[in-house]
């Protein structure tokens, strides 16, 4: 593994854009890699950057974006943002794919699921229509669909929210591409669908060999998913870890909070949550120190004044932004400093934290 | 009766109770939507209680047809000693000042043109026709105590406000009229998990302020399980399960239940996924099976459960379950605190 160059290779990217109020910094500095067949998760809340990332990724972004010189992304050795219109056409689809959150909106109200499966096929391939039909029956049923024939004749209407996710995942997956991206695929979905979706995703993910970066704002969608995660906070990657060591060696605060913001199920009702107080930046902003240092329980000094970048914390493949870790002696020190005060350096009222 | 009976109704002591609540729509062509199909449940005061169930289990309908937004096809809907269901237009106007919603998207249940402050005042200067400074006082403590500074907030529209922030406002409009009761429909199904964190709080904390009875619809348990009192488990317009949050967990009787469950992605990578997943779609409201509706799709299914509907049975203190072969349950549990 550690000979071949991994799939995808992201470095230092920015996504930038050009807004009435400013330049809106969505992605500022980001860098991972994922292998071949490998699932990363990214994590974050809205407004976090975890979409424009991707977008990013595709080359799919608005007119008013600006990526700065230094940003890279290259999959499969190839730089996608040197990509022509017109190889990007027959690189959409065939070498990336993509899923959205919200299957009604994603799929075309007025065409038949058949119809939509087998445009990609038939552009991309160059199949006939007959042999088109046939790959689109063959992946009706892979995702799951029942009466897959019938189905195919019908529009997007017809189906449940659920029978609409898996049809947009059998458009994804029609040209077999390397890379399946989901950006929160299972948001608008119920709980029971949404793990037949991720249960779908996974299985298919083995059988056909290819990678997935799997968007979400829920931790516990990746837990079980996700091989290796990254937390995303105000444009950056606070930290980054193998699913395993991230849950049992949290380190920053934020990926913290976001694990203590939900509600579980073997805890007795009326069990108060632990809320994150506040609201992330405006991006428009210029940001200094640490760019959580305002919602986060520990924020010194030194956080409301420098930025903390990613270091490795001395765990295998674990990084992480943060100058007083969870669960480090310095962390402890600056919550019983901030306890004694009641405030924290960046002036977040520890008494009453849970109301913003 | 149909996944019906009436063995876990308190009598009188309830403020809602709602019996026999059916629920159809016309589809066309002679066919009828059965959406809701006869369930009952009570409310006591200051109870939270959850309805829980997956898109199309009528739990939503349930909600709106306790507002009579529509009146139901048939049942009764008495509240603090009313029935709902007989009132004329003008005395249900006025009851329905004292019951309020809550609705999933915050962002399109607020009007885009509209200031805050005129949001929320809205039924004040409807019912009490006094634009004056009581009503903008009233206005600025609602707005203060769901966690906004009515200084900023007061001469902003809603698109200035993130998904969170508008469903605080959409709270505080609930609220400014005192009402006894909120119906929560998905209040946070919408938004992100850090957000839900807050506004579950926040629910909390204003109903232990105000002394409100909330009903609180999800299609997810652990949400429901936090804020509940009581849980009534749906599915296609039917009750499955009816019990105490922590014994419903503990101990969920009926294989619906456990599918829910089974469902919610837990945090923690040492925990298998559970390969338990609920097979099949939804069945078409217009067509239910027979007998049990959730037969199409359960594990243990049996000849019986085509011909025969079960009926609510109490299986534990506190605790009902309708279904023919439902899971043990051991009788001394009490509902609470047994879950660790």
């Amino acid at each position: 593994m550690e000979s071949e160059r991994p799939l995808l290779e992201v470095e230092n990217l920015r996504t930038y854009f050009d807004t009435p109020r400013g330049i809106l910094k969505a992605v500022d500095g980001v860098s991972f890699s994922l292998d071949k067949g490998e699932t990363i998760g990214i994590v974050g809340e809205s407004g976090s950057g975890k979409s424009v990332l991707v977008r990013s990724i595709m080359n799919i972004l608005t007119s008013n974006a600006i990526i700065p010189d230094g940003s890279e992304v290259f999959f499969d050795g190839k730089d996608t943002r040197n990509l022509s219109r017109s190889e990007a056409k027959h690189f959409w689809g065939t070498q990336m794919a993509m899923i959205f959150q919200d299957p009604m909106t994603s799929l075309n109200p007025v065409k038949k699921v058949g119809i939509q499966i087998t445009e990609s096929i038939r552009y991309h391939l160059g199949a006939s229509k007959q042999e088109a039909m046939e790959r689109a029956l063959e992946l009706m049923i892979q995702v799951g669909i029942p009466e897959p024939r019938k189905r195919l004749k019908e529009y997007p209407h017809q189906l449940s929210g659920g029978m609409r996710q898996r049809v947009t995942i059998a458009i994804a997956l029609a040209c077999n591409p390397k890379l399946l991206i989901a950006d929160e695929p299972t948001t608008a979905l119920d709980v029971t669908v949404q793990k037949q979706i991720l249960d779908l995703l996974a299985s298919l993910q083995e059988e056909l060999g290819m990678a997935m970066i799997l968007i979400t704002h829920d931790l516990g969608v990746v837990a079980g998913r996700a091989r290796r995660i990254g937390v995303m906070y105000a444009g950056k990657m606070v930290e980054t870890a193998d699913t395993t060591t991230l849950f049992h060696h949290m380190n920053h605060p934020y990926t913290e909070a976001l694990f203590k913001s939900i509600p579980r199920v073997e805890h007795q009702s009326h069990t108060r949550l632990d809320a994150i107080s506040g609201r992330p930046p405006d991006m428009v902003l210029d940001l200094v120190g640490c760019r959580f240092a305002p919602r986060c329980r520990y924020a010194q000094e030194q956080c409301v004044t420098d930025e903390p970048d990613l270091f490795d914390t001395g765990q295998p493949d674990h990084r992480q932004a943060c100058f007083y870790p969870v669960g480090s002696p310095e962390n402890a020190e600056a919550l019983a400093a901030n306890q004694a005060t009641g405030i924290t350096a960046a002036g977040l009222d520890l008494t009453a934290a849970a109301v913003s | 009766m149909a996944g019906t009976g009436k063995v876990h109704m308190r009598g009188e002591e309830a403020l809602i109770s709602v019996e026999d609540l059916v629920m159809e729509f016309p589809a066309g062509r002679r066919a009828v939507v059965h959406a809701v199909s006869g369930i009952s449940f009570d409310i006591l005061e200051g109870e939270t209680l959850g309805l829980v169930g997956e898109s199309g289990c009528g739990k939503s309908t349930t909600g709106r047809a306790m507002m009579q937004l529509p009146s139901p096809t048939a049942g009764s809907v008495r509240f603090d000693g009313v029935e709902m269901t007989e009132l004329p237009k003008e005395d249900l106007r006025r009851t329905r000042t004292r019951m309020q919603m809550i609705f999933q998207d915050p962002i399109s249940s607020l009007n885009p043109r509209r200031k805050v402050k005129d949001i929320v005042a809205e039924g004040l200067s409807i019912w009490h026709n006094d634009a004056g400074d009581t009503a903008v006082q009233k206005v600025n403590e609602v707005l203060d105590a769901v966690g906004l500074d009515p200084e900023v907030v007061s001469d902003r529209r809603p698109h200035q406000f993130s998904g969170g922030q508008c469903q605080r406002i959409c709270i505080a409009r609930a609220l400014v009229l005192d009402p006894k009761v909120i119906i929560c429909d998905e209040p946070v199904s919408a938004l992100d998990v850090s957000v839900q964190a807050q506004i579950l709080n926040l629910l909390e904390e204003m109903k232990e302020r105000y002394g409100l009875t909330l009903v609180f619809i999800a299609h997810d348990l652990a949400v429901v399980k936090n804020v509940s009192d009581r849980v009534v488990v749906m599915y296609l317009g039917k009750v499955c399960e009816v019990a105490g949050p922590d014994a419903l967990y503990a101990h969920p009787a009926h294989p619906y239940t456990d599918v829910l469950l089974a469902s919610i992605p837990e945090p923690d990578p040492d925990h298998p996924v559970s390969d338990r997943q609920i097979t099949g779609e939804l069945p078409s409201p217009i067509n239910p099976p027979s007998g049990c509706r959730f037969r199409t799709r359960c594990e243990k299914v049996q000849d019986l459960c085509s011909t025969e509907e079960p009926v609510l049975k109490e299986i534990a203190p506190d605790h009902y379950v309708a279904c023919h072969f439902p899971n043990e349950v051991p009788v001394s549990v009490n509902g609470n605190g047994d879950s660790s």
